[in-house]
């Protein structure tokens, strides 16, 4: 009866906080090892290295010529380098990535564009290696006709 | 006992109602004490330093936005505890501190809310509200990691306290600035001249420890009211430097 109520004021505080966020303007070149603890925008044109644990977002129009590492990632933009999110990557339309890709999740839309390799955790299929890739390719079945009279 | 520092602008006479209200309010809490009047020259940590060795408890500033920036550009190195009483108008950072102005403010001093506030450090002084560079062609080079360059001239704003507001800023992306998240927040904004006017770009924000702004030509540096000229500038941030009385309707 006489409780607190949930929502203090203290929490609110938190949440403020936690929203800590950094933004690369359009017409801003960054170069350098560029590290953030909270979200980061990007609008400009970033050139050095990439990093935070949160949410990474390129904007369409923007630049990234580094190596990404992010927590989440929504593309828009265009990077020239290798991209490694922990969690869910997302490609928009006008995105382009030239470099390798490592994801949890992966959501491509339809005219986005990728030129590298794509990495993705949790695969259970198991991946043949070179070995028994040509020793596959030895043992094809041959086709049986059976005649029946 | 505290002391009171009050503002030269304080002996006008429209603000002579609302000094006495307010004295006999600090009487009747009982926490009146010793009034120093300060002038534009004055160094407060040298007032403050003496009143210091007489074993005051606190240090109370009276006035507006300048006389808050004055008094903290010094003295923030001084251990002691501060409090606020906003008189007149310019009175944002109070609004910030959740102090109400003129006679009220009295009842928050009397309350004794303490908390510890960050503080910026620039070329040996402090600032507690903001720094401003008006656009110049300045390079910023953020916690010896990453540079960030534009092609034409750059306003920066470091905020602690005061919220940056930019025109066409829409009202659900206004920034709340925490003075105690251990960060600076600076906003950049490049400037394009067009035909004779200027236009701003959106800002870039970025939250930081330590920045070197440094440029060829001298530009203009304000801080909390008083401005100065420089060509390289350090600006660094004082962790819980200062221990101030808030409110509590403060806005962080």
């Amino acid at each position: 009866m006489f409780q607190k109520p949930i929502a203090s004021h203290e929490e609110e505080k938190k949440s403020v906080h936690d929203d800590v966020e950094t933004v690369v303007g359009p017409s801003v070149n960054v170069e350098g090892d560029f590290a953030s603890e909270g979200n980061i925008v990007v609008k400009g044109s970033v050139s050095g290295s990439v990093k935070t644990s949160k949410l990474l977002t390129v904007e369409k129009g923007a630049k990234i010529i580094a190596n990404v590492n992010a927590g989440n990632a929504v593309v828009s933009g265009s990077i020239k380098g290798n991209i490694r999110v922990n969690e869910r990557l997302e490609l928009s339309e006008t995105a382009q990535v030239a470099g390798d890709v490592a994801c949890k999740i992966l959501s491509v839309a339809p005219g986005a564009l990728i030129h590298g390799k794509v990495v993705m955790k949790g695969i259970e299929v198991s991946i043949p290696n070179k070995e028994n890739k040509s020793s596959l390719v030895k043992n094809k079945p041959k086709l049986a006709v059976k005649v029946v009279s | 006992m505290y002391v009171y520092l009050y503002d030269d602008f304080l002996k006008q006479k429209k603000h002579d109602s609302t000094i006495k209200a307010m004295e006999t309010r600090l009487t009747d809490f009982g926490i009146a004490g010793k009034i120093i009047r300060l002038q534009n020259f004055t160094n407060a940590k040298i007032v403050i330093d003496e009143e210091l060795r007489r074993g005051i408890s606190g240090v109370i500033i009276v006035g507006n936005d300048r006389t808050f920036g004055h008094v903290l550009s010094r003295a923030a190195t001084c251990n002691v505890l501060f409090g606020f009483l906003p008189v007149g108008s310019d009175n944002v950072i109070a609004n910030i501190l959740g102090i109400p102005v003129d006679e009220e403010s009295c009842e928050v001093l009397a309350k004794r809310r303490k908390i510890k506030l960050d503080v910026g450090w620039f070329n040996n002084r402090y600032f507690v509200s903001q720094l401003h560079i008006p656009a110049s062609k300045i390079a910023v080079e953020y916690d010896e990691k990453f540079k960030v360059s534009a092609k034409n001239q750059m306003e920066l704003v470091v905020c602690n306290l005061q919220p940056f507001d930019w025109r066409g800023q829409k009202i659900r992306n206004r920034k709340a600035i925490h003075p105690q998240d251990g960060k600076l927040e600076a906003f950049l904004r490049p400037v394009n001249k067009k035909l004779w006017r200027e236009v701003y770009e959106e800002p870039s924000i970025f939250p930081f420890e330590e920045m070197i702004v440094s440029s060829k030509s001298p530009f203009v540096v304000e801080a909390d009211g008083m401005s100065s000229k420089e060509t390289k500038i350090k600006i660094k941030l004082a962790r819980k430097r200062v221990e101030m009385i808030v409110g509590k309707e403060r806005k962080f």
